[in-house]
């Protein structure tokens, strides 16, 4: 017998942290039974495919970027490559790789900064990263290292830290010398070190047992771990190009919520972000991750939401590993950027933001001025997700004392590392029991 | 002495830190802006430095007032300081360089009452006047700890 019988009760938090966004998570109890869940996101509408339209295709990589503080560069990229799609325009393969590059960086400052500062905490017992730290100064260290590092990168290439401004339709508007991204070597030899032990400590964390039958999709590209180009995949058959993504993905809009779901047609939800790249791409890792994945006794498919923590220090190996890769092999191209012939054109782009896919579409006219543009990140993605994950995991837990339930909860949308200010900024939770 | 101007140039009165920052510089003072990731902040003073550090608070104050903390003697009111998106304000960078034993050997922090964080916006003639103040306070003299400076009325910059 629970704690709570049958009776009703109501479990208020004011204010979950560490997500990024405003927005309310409801779950109601009837005894030990869910009877609804609903993550309310409030956060009004920000109207940034609005604002676009009638800008000049060229502002486009700049404006999405203002979208999110945390993975601007996964906006300035999905940008990019759309309309280039839309203008046929073939940029420089030296220039691909510092793309490439470019997305380890946020990778590496994202993944650090929720695995140490944001996720670790909930295993290891403590409200937050400040008291935290007081215990496990080492762990904070090495996550502020990290991050850095990435910070370094991303300064680098995109001339400041947050909100980028160096990426062009075409390429870049500077590139660096070969020497500026040698000085960046050691520190990234560091970095894939640090970042395979996270995998080993973060791997001994105490998980809920907790396993679902996800249809996982992200970009699959024939010979790398996706960042930026590759079909959209998922383990259950669906295999196609980016440009037929609206032919398989829908958005709806929820009464309780301000940013819309996605689904798969005649499906339903999904789930996008380093579970399922992982799952869908562990082929495409280097060696030193798939190592270190192997070396923590990581499953393969791994269907535990609360191991996402895992998942993510594996892609902070492989984004370490391929930030040296790309390095060592640079040579600075002749131009930056390739010009561009301006037409009419539609074209649509999905890269691998930290959290998942980042989808983008836009329609240009003669004059390169933006007609429609669509854009679905990955925390409208993965809603429906997490609803769905807390229906199945309140269930498992909610004989605990509420104190416990609300804080399995927090823990649980924030294997998501949700981003509500993408999605539409704090998260706030209600349990109410009948 | 170092002294840090914290904010966002796009929002407002919350580049409040920034301008005094700037202003400094124009009165002959070396001073540094900060923006985008409060993370960093530690990594800018050393265990030895003087450091005093600005940025617009959202308090129960008008608009302008200054208030000052002591940061090495007490905790700064978390609820105070504006966050950035998806990462730590400067309250809570305060506190996590506190408990890795990371501050400063003086950290004063000075805090502009902010009243509008319109994206875009420009900063209000308040806080203008607040910056100019504390601009000149700072450029004169030495920081003088845990005063609290009314604001003075509107457009008298």
């Amino acid at each position: 017998m629970s704690d709570t019988g049958h009776k009703s009760r109501t479990i208020t938090v004011d204010c979950l942290a560490r997500v990024e966004g405003e927005g309310a998570l409801f779950v109601k109890l009837k005894g030990d039974k869910v009877t609804d869940v609903k993550l309310k996101i409030f956060e009004p509408p920000r109207l940034f495919e609005a604002f676009l339209r009638g800008r000049h295709f060229s502002e486009a990589p700049d404006i999405a970027a203002r979208i999110c503080g945390i993975c601007p560069i996964a906006y300035q990229m999905s940008a990019v490559h759309a309309m280039e799609r839309a203008l046929g325009v073939a940029i420089d393969p030296a220039v691909r790789m510092l793309r490439r590059l470019f997305y380890c960086g946020e990778w590496i400052e994202s993944h650090a900064l929720h695995i140490f500062l944001l996720h670790a905490p909930d295993f290891l017992g403590y409200p937050d990263a400040i008291q935290m730290a007081r215990d496990h100064r080492e762990l904070v260290e090495t996550g502020l290292r990290l991050k850095k590092i990435g910070n370094r990168i991303v300064s680098l290439m995109g001339g400041r830290e947050i909100h980028p401004v160096s990426a062009c339709v075409g390429g870049f508007y500077k590139v660096p010398a070969e020497q500026d991204l040698r000085a960046l070597v050691e520190d990234l030899k560091w970095a894939l070190e640090a970042s395979v032990k996270t995998t080993r400590v973060v791997a001994g964390l105490d998980f809920p047992d907790f396993q679902q039958d996800y249809e996982f999709v992200s970009l699959c590209h024939p010979e790398e771990y996706p960042l930026n180009e590759g079909r959209l995949v998922s383990n259950k058959g669906l295999d196609i190009d980016v440009a037929e993504y609206e032919d398989h993905f829908v958005e709806q809009h929820m009464k309780h919520s301000n940013a819309l779901h996605s689904v798969l047609r005649g499906r339903g939800s999904y789930l996008v972000g380093p579970l399922a790249r992982y799952n869908l791409n562990f082929a495409h890792l280097p060696d030193v991750a798939q190592q270190a994945a192997r070396d923590s006794h990581l499953a393969l498919p791994c269907r535990n939401p609360f191991q996402s923590i895992v998942v993510r220090a594996v892609e902070l190996v492989f984004a370490c590993a391929e930030a040296l890769r790309i390095i060592d092999s640079y040579t600075r191209p002749e131009l930056p950027h390739v010009e561009i012939a301006v037409h009419a054109g539609v074209g649509s782009a999905a890269t691998e933001a930290p959290r998942g896919i980042l989808y983008h579409r836009y329609s240009i006219d003669d004059r390169g001025l933006i007609r429609f543009a669509k854009i679905v990140p990955p925390t409208s993605q993965n809603q429906r997700r997490i609803e769905e994950d807390l229906w199945h995991f309140v269930s498992q837990v909610a004989s605990r004392p509420t104190d416990e339930v609300t804080w399995k909860c927090e823990q649980a949308v924030r294997n998501y590392d949700p981003c509500i200010s993408c999605a539409t900024h704090f998260l706030r939770l209600q349990i109410e029991r009948e | 002495m170092l002294i840090l101007g914290c904010g966002n140039p796009d929002r407002a009165d919350d580049a409040a830190g920034l301008l005094v920052a700037q202003r400094l510089r124009e009165l002959g003072i070396d001073a540094r802006e900060h923006g985008g990731d409060m993370l960093g902040l530690m990594d800018e003073w050393g265990a030895d430095d003087e450091v005093i550090l600005v940025d617009a608070v959202v308090s129960a104050g008008k608009p302008g007032t200054i208030t000052t903390w002591d940061a090495r003697t007490a905790a700064l009111p978390p609820d105070c300081f504006p966050c950035s998106t998806h990462a730590l304000g400067v309250a809570e960078a305060v506190e996590l360089a506190r408990a890795l034993n990371r501050l400063p050997r003086s950290l004063m922090v000075y805090g502009i009452e902010a009243g509008n964080f319109e994206p875009g916006g420009a900063p209000s003639p308040e806080v203008w006047n607040a910056v100019e103040r504390l601009a000149q306070d700072l450029a004169a003299a030495s920081p003088k700890p845990l005063v609290t400076v009314p604001a003075d009325p509107p457009n008298t910059v």
